[in-house]
């Protein structure tokens, strides 16, 4: 991931608590996530619908308000299956990811 | 090539083509990452190529495992709602479909248990690590068991995360694994091992294991799917 001037990188390893890690890579400018990329050894069924996660997450401002809501939002619109992940999980790795140099 | 049949096989079984399946396999040195994970992050690039480590992404989640000749992989592939796992849910996936090989490992005098969300575990530590899925109209399970896999080259060429040693209280990959031949004492093939995973299988859900060879239609997708998919480094090493 590479970022212009104007944006920032973070990244967050978070441990689900009795669960998974993620790993969240996101590209960040003024407070927006510009784009994201989550990784991590949990369990998402489908397989497929963790693009479109990341794709909703785009222009989503850094906020657990907004995070959650959007989160939950595709948890409930896709049917997606969290197995060592929840949708608190990913929006906690989210707010937890750290600039990087 | 084992990883598009690992594939192949739940597809036409979804599809009513093929029969339930039960495949044993192994691979010689390689690395297999979940589908979730970045092959950068979780790969120690440098010791790999020393090893002569290859690296090929699969179609489940979970995490990545080594395997070597010294390593049995086991996969389920049942057609949605069989009896055997009736709700459409990974948990269940998980624990039903390790009752096998935790039974056959036992019949073979390893204490083994389920342990969630994946392992079966020997006294902590791990000693199978499953995933799965449940697509294609199918419920598919596969598992890898350490038999007599080589330890030290397991250490070197996976990157465990800080974070995921330190809630586990332990100071390396190396020590969270074990293997068959060290639970037992002494050598032991994996074709025993298979044999007793069989029994275990049998047993388990009363049913009767036939040996076969793959139907030419899976050998067609898996080539399909080879081709396509898990020969590519795009499908492979990103992100």
């Amino acid at each position: 991931m590479i970022a212009t001037k104007s944006e920032r990188l973070r990244s967050a390893d978070y441990k689900a608590p009795g669960g998974k890690l993620v790993r969240v890579r996101l590209k960040e400018e003024q407070g927006l996530i510009r784009s994201i990329k989550i990784t991590g050894d949990f369990f998402l069924v489908p397989e497929e619908s963790l693009g479109k996660l990341e794709k909703m997450l785009e222009d989503a401002p850094l906020r657990e308000a907004e995070l959650r809501l959007l989160v939950d939002r595709f948890f409930r619109g896709t049917g997606a299956q969290g197995l060592g992940v929840s949708s608190d999980d990913f929006v906690k790795a989210i707010l937890s990811a750290k600039e990087t140099i | 090539m084992n990883l598009a049949v690992e594939e192949a096989i739940p597809r036409m079984v979804g599809e009513g083509k093929s029969p339930s399946t039960v495949r044993f396999w192994h691979n010689s040195n390689t690395i297999v990452i979940g589908c979730f994970q970045s092959a950068k992050l979780e790969v120690n690039m440098d010791a790999c190529t020393e090893t002569g480590t290859e690296i090929v992404r699969r179609f489940t989640g979970g995490g990545a495992v080594y395997h070597d000749s010294g390593n049995l992989n086991y996969a389920i592939s049942l057609p949605k709602g069989h009896r055997l796992v009736p709700v459409g849910n990974l948990q269940s996936v998980f624990r039903r479909l390790s009752e096998g090989a935790v039974e056959g490992l036992r019949k073979l005098g390893v204490k083994a248990k389920f342990e969630p969300i994946n392992d079966i575990q020997v006294d902590g530590k791990k000693v199978s690590g499953a995933a799965g899925s449940i697509r294609w109209n199918a419920v598919f399970h596969h598992g890898c068991i350490l038999v007599g896999s080589d330890l030290s080259i397991l250490g070197k060429v996976l990157n465990v995360p800080r974070a995921k040693l330190e809630d586990r209280h332990i100071a390396s990959v190396q020590k969270r694994v074990t293997t068959v031949r060290d639970e037992l004492g002494h050598d032991v093939s994996t074709r025993e091992v298979r044999d007793a995973i069989v029994g275990g299988i049998e047993s388990c859900y009363g049913v009767r294991v036939e040996s076969g060879v793959l139907m030419n239609e899976e050998v067609v997708l898996a080539e399909e799917l080879y081709q396509t998919k898990y020969s590519r480094l795009e499908w492979n090493l990103e992100p």
